[in-house]
């Protein structure tokens, strides 16, 4: 009713003002015929005021351009039925201009409204579809229905996923009871004089969870109008959750983290399930191994011997089976530290060192290689399943000759063994999950787990590996590819924030060139691909250490 | 081989363990003590101190750091953890918080042996105030600053004698890079692990017949250094003790 008063009060201001415009320009330029002038604001009252304005600024226009275009000036008579005509024709087109441009208006608001509830819900959806758990999910759904009723908006997940953060104290009870499905909804005073809302987003769908609305300090009829208003939001936005397969969405984001955690709590298990008993054994081998008691009978004392080693086996396979649990679920996250490389050697053949007993090893170790930024027990781990290999596919007293040296901007580690090499077939496949070579099926056992285990080891680091074989039966070359780094040290000038941020910067790469989860099918023929390494000119470290800092007093 | 026999607290809540770490303990001459919870482990440690404790990480009790934590308040007594989990950062830990080295489970008992003696000696050290330590052919005199490699004098810059010193006190047991680094260049450097490696290499070239198969400072990948300890005795011998031989490796494993 105000807004209806308003907008006639309006629709005569409008009139008064093209009254004044028809007197100026009768005034100064003698335009006699100006009545038509009058369905301009007709116009205007229809588009933005509606139906009733537009009528009243009808007649009162039919009625002043009466009085001042009409026979007698200034005067409400009207003198021949032509004039006559011209007015009720006047009214006529006033009457339907102005519910045209009413319509017109109507129009485009509900076109504009729909694009953008649209969009919003198109949004929406692309949330849900990028969202990749229950709980981006929720985050989805809540700011959907904020949107939607332009007030704070807190979402209680059904489950777990939601929170009662940002819920006031008070008002957590009554959340509690309507989450346990008891009522669909009621409001609530938070002790500050605000009102909350709280009901379930969907009556049919308990997943989608329950909903607080802040409806603010709103009270009697303005309180009922805002709830009738979110009730109908909340209508809309579960019928959107219902069409967009929402529950089922939830359910598997809900089973998806389940499943990721029951795989930790397997390694978890694993890890120690199977170790501990492994502990037992092989401490109580060892001792077996070196008791006096027992190394006089050589067969007894062999036999001890033969437990350790197998216990020591089992116990290099758990770890295998643990690193490709980690592996697939790209939770391999490098250690960076600046490491010795021929340390990283020295460590994997000492841990390698009974398995690696029956060949002659040769070590052609640089003593002069650049330090390098890596993961030492990640690359340890990737050089140990070489040696294995290399031990492994080699007949026993085949010599194994590990190498370490500089080559262009990288720190390359290798192994050379004289076994049963690699057909060009085999070397493309090799660095796949569970790769075996048929040839070995039979004879060798192993999980074909080893190269790959290395290969995402060493991709994590920054670097790669390769495989060169001269063909079968001729032995194999694996070498690791590290990134060597050329800012091992602060160069003078190089304020220590400058390396900081450097180093930074390198702690972030090597997680983007992450292996994504490597399946059977992602076998990567690294043989094939050609060394890149990032262009960075090698200089030895030594040569420019910052003096004042290494330098002794 | 100790005269008076040693006394070691096995702290660790699996039976076999504990019955595997006795039988090692006893045949090189300990008396053997076991708890099978922290809280016990505390009261043992109070009641009827050792000259050693072995103490594993997973009790059902309390964390094994806590308890380190709570017996370093108190107890210098020589301590090593055992711990199944293979982690860098978490031996880092612990080795800040006071245990004198850690071994990996599985493990073999003549590791486990020669990283008990070397913490051990630490303290006997430590208490007789020993001017001159060996390790293999290196020889550190504390009292005189200098170092020599098979009775030749070695010369060596401060920053290098430091290192080697720091080693040395700690008689074979590994000593951390942020422990390293702080007692040789000082708090602000204590991220600068290069730092520490090349120095090492330096070293490394002034005391090792080949620095690429150190023999006497030897690395505790991710971890810090260690100085080679002493051969261990024809009874506790085991090839888990010995180190990497160079070039062809002899044919079958002897013990």
């Amino acid at each position: 009713m105000r807004r209806e008063l308003r907008g006639i009060a309006i629709a005569l201001l409008l009139i008064a003002v093209t009254t004044a415009v028809a007197m100026l320009l009768r005034h100064y330029l003698g335009i006699l015929r100006g009545s038509v002038l009058y369905l301009v604001p007709v116009m205007l009252a229809g588009y933005y005021l509606g139906v009733i304005p537009a009528l009243v600024t009808a007649v009162a226009g039919v009625l002043l351009s009466g009085y001042l275009y009409f026979a007698q000036l200034y005067s409400f008579r009207v003198a021949s039925p032509q004039e006559a005509l011209n007015l009720v024709l006047y009214m006529v087109v006033a009457v339907v201009v102005s519910h045209l441009a009413n319509a017109a208006r109507r129009q485009t608001t509900i076109a504009r409204k729909r694009e953008e509830e649209m969009s919003e819900l198109y949004a929406f959806s692309r949330r849900l579809a990028a969202a990749a758990n229950a709980a981006e999910i929720f985050v989805a759904i809540q700011n959907h229905l904020a949107n939607l009723v332009q007030r704070k908006v807190v979402l209680l997940g059904a489950a777990d996923a939601g929170s009662t953060d940002g819920v006031p104290e008070r008002l957590r009870a009554e959340v509690a009871r309507i989450e346990r499905g008891e009522g669909l909804g009621r409001t609530v005073d938070d002790g500050h004089g605000n009102t909350w809302l709280i009901r379930r987003v969907s009556p049919k769908t308990p997943d989608f969870g329950s909903v607080a609305v802040d409806l603010g300090t709103a009270a009697g009829e303005a309180l009922a109008d805002m709830r009738q208003r979110i009730d109908d939001a909340l209508a809309d936005a579960a019928a959107t959750l219902e069409r967009l397969d929402v529950a089922r969405a939830l359910n598997e984001a809900k089973m998806r983290s389940e499943t990721e955690l029951l795989r930790e709590a397997l390694i978890g298990s694993v890890s120690h399930e199977l170790r501990t008993p492994l502990s037992s054994i092989l401490g109580a081998a060892t001792i077996l191994h070196n008791a006096p008691a027992l190394a006089r009978d050589a067969r007894l004392h062999e036999l001890t011997g033969v437990v350790r080693d197998e216990a020591e086996r089992l116990n290099n396979d758990i770890q295998n089976l643990l690193d490709a649990t980690t592996i697939s679920s790209q939770q391999v996250r490098p250690k960076l530290q600046w490491v010795e490389p021929v340390d990283i050697v020295n460590a994997a053949i000492e841990h390698r060192r009974r398995r690696l007993a029956g060949h002659p090893l040769t070590l052609e170790l640089d003593s002069n290689l650049p330090i390098v930024r890596a993961d030492p027990a990640q690359v340890e781990q990737a050089l140990v399943q070489i040696l294995d290999n290399a031990a492994k596919y080699s007949a026993e007293g085949a010599p194994i000759r590990v190498a370490a040296r500089p080559q262009g901007p990288s720190v390359v580690l290798s192994v050379e063994d004289r076994g049963a090499g690699l057909s060009q077939e085999e070397k493309c496949q090799v660095g796949g999950r569970f790769f075996r070579g048929a040839r070995h099926a039979a004879t060798t056992s192993g999980s074909g787990l080893g190269l790959w285990i290395a290969h995402a080891f060493i991709s994590a680091n920054g670097g790669k590996v390769d495989v060169e074989s001269d063909g079968i039966g001729r032995g194999a070359t694996v070498s690791i590819y590290l990134p060597a780094s050329p800012d091992a040290a602060a160069p003078e000038g190089v304020t220590q924030e400058a390396v900081a941020q450097k180093v930074a910067l390198r702690e972030v790469m090597p997680r983007d060139v992450l292996p994504q989860r490597v399946m059977p099918q992602d076998i990567m023929p690294f043989a094939a691909t050609p060394h890149i390494m990032p262009a960075e000119s090698h200089i030895p470290v030594e040569s420019r250490l910052p003096s004042e800092s290494l330098a002794d007093e | 081989m100790n005269e008076i026999p040693s006394s070691v607290l096995v702290v660790d809540d699996e039976i076999q363990i504990r019955r595997f770490l006795r039988t090692g303990f006893e045949l090189d001459g300990f008396t053997v003590q076991e708890a099978e919870t922290g809280g016990e482990a505390l009261r043992a440690a109070t009641l009827k101190p050792s000259d050693l404790v072995i103490l594993d990480l997973g009790l059902p009790d309390m964390d094994g750091a806590d308890v380190l934590e709570r017996l370093r308040a108190w107890s210098s007594v020589p301590l090593i953890v055992l711990s199944v989990r293979a982690n860098e950062a978490e031996k880092v830990r612990l080795l800040e918080l006071g245990a004198d080295d850690y071994v990996v489970k599985p493990f073999g008992m003549a590791e486990l042996l020669a990283r008990a003696h070397s913490a051990m000696r630490r303290q006997l050290r430590a208490a007789r105030g020993e001017p001159v330590v060996r390790f293999g052919p290196l020889a550190v005199d504390f009292a005189a600053r200098a170092v020599f490699i098979s009775d030749q004098r070695v010369t060596l810059t401060p920053k290098e004698y430091r290192l080697l010193q720091i080693l040395a006190q700690h008689s074979g047991n590994v000593v951390t890079h942020q422990h390293l680094l702080r007692e040789v260049w000082g708090n602000e450097h204590i991220d600068d692990t290069h730092y520490l490696r090349i120095f090492v290499r330096k070293l490394r070239r002034k005391i090792e017949a080949d620095p690429t198969q150190p023999r006497i400072l030897l690395t505790e990948l991710g971890v810090g250094y260690r100085l080679a300890s002493d051969p261990p005795s024809p009874a506790s011998a085991a090839p888990a003790a010995a180190v990497t031989p160079i070039g062809p490796l002899a044919g079958h494993e002897a013990s």
